[in-house]
């Protein structure tokens, strides 16, 4: 196990003091927190501790009432969505999203975000010489051979893993994964494990997970949220002796029941 | 003064005649979710019932008023049954089903009945004028506010004081959860639908008399009634209340200063720039979005 | 959609081109300059049909207000024809008939440039791509989507139809722009009844069909159909939604007026019942029919529908009835073709291989499960 990292400058993701609101509910109260570039972050925490919704903050979904997110040393707290995403953000919805009446391939080419412009775009055909490379990551996903056939007959498993190929062809520095092993078989969960310690070093990844057997079997650190906060963080094991944290979960099982 | 009191009544009027078509309309959108472009083909189904049933019956417009609240109420519950059962949860094929259906209604009342444009009596003890504070008002334009405020009553009471409408209201919110408590949610929206047609069926018979009536008058009320619905917000009874009160004043009011067309060109333009801003409508309460 | 195939390219292209061929060799065995007429005003709907295709099927922008465009190309030819209407029908120093009647004075400033048949034909098609613009920039910018498309585009439409019916001075109110000269253009005459009409209009939407093609089959086409899945999902992948749905919005638009300015020349006349609401929800239906999410099949809904509807004509009592039929049969087709009827087609097996290819892979992909490893 790695030592803790240390919060410093070298961060390729700094949350800072983030507050969220709907209609008076704080949702995240003063949330800081930062990603190390090439770290795989779980982020964990009882429901309602505003997991999701950090994740909607980093990605633009939700604009935070206060506090500021820094990518790479860029601020991107007040840009659209798909400014975000340009600059190297993806995200893995906890509903499996692709586009059903697209074939695989065609969601993935959709994917391959090389040049946004609607102009551009017309003038391009096809894949674009990248279908090997598509081919490829098909592969690695076991899709290779539903290439041509619509998302929409794809079983839950496999709309899973097609929206984690997607990311990859959209090739983000940074990869938010909300609870990717949902709805997933045990033998499914540990090719995603296996996967996700792959990506590792050349993505950054923060990942929302329950699984704490599936969390053991990736993670470095785990931040732990509580209450819209940073409660805790730390390895696997300081977190599980953590009493801060035996407290937040008491009531919900226990966090291995989570 | 009495200007602005005319003023103030007439836009009252329009605005009674609008709530009054929009209340179905409204009460369909905001439960089952149907945009229900046939909305206006009720309305001219219950406008014709009341000249078919005077013109071969000899029926006053009073009993009329029940029987087309009962004829075009059934029509709506067979209508639910036989297609919008089929398409819940695709919205915009509703649009398009329903807008099939206001095709088929008009022309079946045109091979029927006749292209021709049809006159309903006004019953004789409310077609003088009433003096009242100053000037002179329509005493059947009176009788519709005073009917619409009841049926505003009944509706109110019928979904937040009896039983049936405690269930719907479950439905409304989460219809998964109401049918694991034993609500038969295929019932209520069958019903529901069947009430919104019935009472776009009484704003027919009850426009009857102050329009002619003819196959296509329809066309014009849905359009209108769906802006009122839009403008007051989804769900809110209160909201399309106030909704259709504000579009008629100020209808009025601009064909006052005005003409017609082009107070109805404003207040469309108007309702657009309010999608644009709010598209829940000026009175439902922001949510929390997905 | 289990068991959905899409027939390859080449064989979308066979299909196009043969329908390309068909209508530009009818005239050769329609004698009856009347039913040539008829024809071409069918293969205007047809255009307008295929433009609605365009945001509807492929973008999932249901545009209510499609007659807007339309109409507006109408009228834009038109101004140019009552211009140049030989003097016995227009008024004194060249102002078109109905200002004369209505007192108006001077042209309007607006009906000058309209000299022109150039700047006409050009704002034919600008003028309805511009506002599709600027509505797509209000409405798509601020995230609205769906029903409330529809809303708005059709409150727009009402709103324009009645400024246009009020404006009387100025747009010929009511009554809109009759007694048009004919265009003459490269020394052609286009007049309703004239073959070159017909070959015009074939050529526009056999043109407008293939160019169509293209920018569907373009990555810009892909992402439009993406975003008709699912426009979050497109949203997080870096593109910019409201640009594109903006950007199919205009194109339909453009083709839309100009199938309008066709319009003018098959009926000689520019009315405010072509930018209203029975004609929007009219194109609406024939794309439907014959399929919204493809280019030829909302064409070929168009242009069946009008077809048959303009055959009973002539026995009004047939019509009557069809009207009641086509109700009928619309409610069929969104409940249980919801594809319309081009769907039928992509049923049809090439020599079956496809479908078995098909098939097979995911049987095979179902099967494998995943492998990472």
């Amino acid at each position: 196990m790695p030592a803790r990292a240390v919060a410093t400058t070298g961060a390729i993701l700094e949350l800072r003091d983030i507050t969220v609101e709907f209609a008076g509910f704080v949702a995240i109260a003063g949330l800081t927190l930062d990603v190390h570039e090439g770290e795989l972050r779980c982020l964990i925490g009882p429901n309602g501790a505003g997991k999701t919704t950090a994740l909607d903050v980093i990605c633009g979904k939700v604009k935070p009432a206060s506090g500021k997110v820094v990518l790479g040393g860029r601020e991107i707290t007040r840009l659209e969505e798909h400014q975000i995403a340009r600059h190297g953000v993806g995200r893995k919805f906890q509903v499996p999203s692709v586009f059903r009446d697209l074939t695989v391939r065609q969601n993935m080419e959709v994917a391959l975000c090389r040049a946004p412009g609607v102009l551009g775009n017309l003038f391009r055909f096809g894949n674009s010489g990248a279908s090997e490379q598509l081919e490829k990551l098909a592969e690695l996903v076991g899709l290779e051979e539903a290439m041509d056939v619509a998302a929409g007959a794809l079983s839950h498993g496999q709309t899973q893993w097609l929206e984690i190929a997607l990311l990859l062809a959209q090739d983000a520095r940074l990869i938010l994964m909300d609870e990717p092993t949902a709805g997933m078989t045990a033998h499914e969960t540990a090719k995603t494990a296996e996967l996700f310690n792959r990506l590792k070093g050349r993505h950054t990844l923060i990942v929302v997970e329950h699984d704490m057997g599936f969390i053991k079997e990736i993670s470095d650190i785990i931040s732990v949220m509580h209450q819209g906060r940073l409660l805790a963080e730390g390895t696997v094991r300081e977190i599980e002796t953590n009493a801060e944290v035996r407290a937040a979960y008491l009531g919900s099982g226990g966090i291995s029941g989570a | 003064m009495t200007d602005i009191f005319n003023q103030v009544f007439s836009g009252l009027s329009i605005a009674s005649i609008l709530l009054l078509i929009s209340l179905g309309l409204a009460i369909i959108y905001g439960t089952v979710g149907v945009i229900n472009l046939a909305h206006g083909e009720f309305v001219m189904l219950g406008a014709y019932a009341v000249w078919f049933l005077e013109d071969h019956f000899g029926l006053g417009l009073f009993p009329c008023i029940v029987l087309a609240f009962f004829a075009v109420g059934t029509l709506g519950w067979v209508v639910e049954r036989l297609i919008i059962r089929r398409l819940y949860g695709r919205v915009l094929d509703t649009i398009l089903a329903t807008w099939g259906l206001g095709v088929i209604l008009q022309q079946a009342i045109r091979l029927s009945a006749g292209a021709e444009l049809r006159y309903v009596q006004m019953p004789p003890g409310l077609s003088a004028a009433v003096h009242f504070a100053g000037v002179d008002v329509s005493a059947y334009r009176l009788f519709v506010l005073a009917l619409t405020a009841i049926l505003l009553a009944v509706t109110y009471v019928l979904i937040f004081r009896t039983r049936f409408g405690m269930r719907l209201r479950g439905v409304v919110q989460n219809p998964e959860i109401a049918r694991c408590f034993g609500v038969n949610t295929s019932q209520i929206y069958a019903m529901t639908f069947a009430y919104g047609a019935g009472l776009a069926g009484i704003a027919g018979a009850l426009v009857s008399p102050l329009k002619s009536v003819s196959p296509d008058m329809g066309t014009g009320y849905v359009v209108d009634a769906f802006m009122v619905v839009v403008v007051g917000g989804v769900q809110s009874l209160l909201g399309t209340v106030a909704s259709a009160g504000i579009i008629g004043e100020l209808s009025g009011g601009l064909a006052y200063l005005s003409n017609d067309t082009i107070a109805k060109a404003i207040v469309f333009l108007g309702v657009v720039v309010l999608i644009r801003f709010r598209p829940q409508g000026l009175f439902a309460l922001r949510v929390r979005r997905g | 959609m289990e068991g959905q195939h899409k027939h390859p390219i080449w064989a979308k292209l066979v299909g196009y081109a043969a329908f390309c061929v068909v209508i530009l060799i009818l005239p050769l065995f329609i004698t009856d300059d009347y039913l040539l007429n008829k024809l071409a005003r069918y293969l205007v709907f047809g255009l307008v049909a295929m433009a609605l295709s365009i945001s509807w099927g492929y973008a999932g922008i249901l545009n209510l207000g499609q007659a807007v465009s339309f109409g507006l190309g109408s009228y834009c030819m038109a101004m140019a024809l009552k211009l140049r209407t030989i003097p016995i029908q227009t008024g004194a120093e060249g102002l078109p008939d109905f200002m004369v009647w209505n007192n108006v004075k001077s042209l309007p400033w607006f009906w000058e440039p309209f000299h022109s048949y150039g700047f006409a034909i050009a704002a034919g098609v600008l003028v309805p791509t511009i506002l599709a613009l600027l509505i797509g920039t209000f409405v798509f910018r601020a995230r609205v989507t769906g029903v409330y498309v529809s809303i708005i585009t059709l409150a727009l439409l009402v709103v324009i139809n009645l400024v246009v019916i009020d404006r009387q001075r100025l747009t010929g109110g009511f009554n809109g722009l009759t007694d048009l000269a004919p265009l003459e253009l490269f020394g052609l005459t286009f007049d309703p009844y004239a073959h070159a009409t017909y070959y015009l209009i074939a050529v526009s939407l056999g043109a407008a069909l293939f160019l169509g093609l293209a920018v569907v089959h373009s990555k810009t086409g892909l992402i439009m159909q993406a975003i008709r899945d699912d426009e979050n999902r497109v949203r997080y992948f870096g593109y910019d939604v409201a640009a594109y749905q903006t950007f199919a919005l205009c194109l339909s638009a453009a083709v839309a007026g100009f199938a309008g300015m066709l319009y003018t020349l098959v009926m000689a006349f520019a009315s405010p019942t072509f930018l209203a609401v029975p004609v929007s929800l009219s194109i609406v239906i024939w794309s439907a029919v014959g399929g919204r999410a493809s280019l030829l099949g909302s064409a070929m809904g168009a242009i069946i529908v009008t077809g048959v509807q303009g055959s009973l004509s002539d026995t009004p009592a047939f019509l009557e009835t069809w009207t009641l039929i086509m109700g009928a049969l619309f409610i069929i087709v969104v409940l249980f073709l919801p594809r319309g009827l081009i769907s039928l087609v992509d049923r049809i097996p090439l020599g079956g291989s496809a479908r078995r290819r098909a098939a097979a892979a995911t049987g095979a992909a179902s099967r494998s499960g995943i492998n990472a490893g």
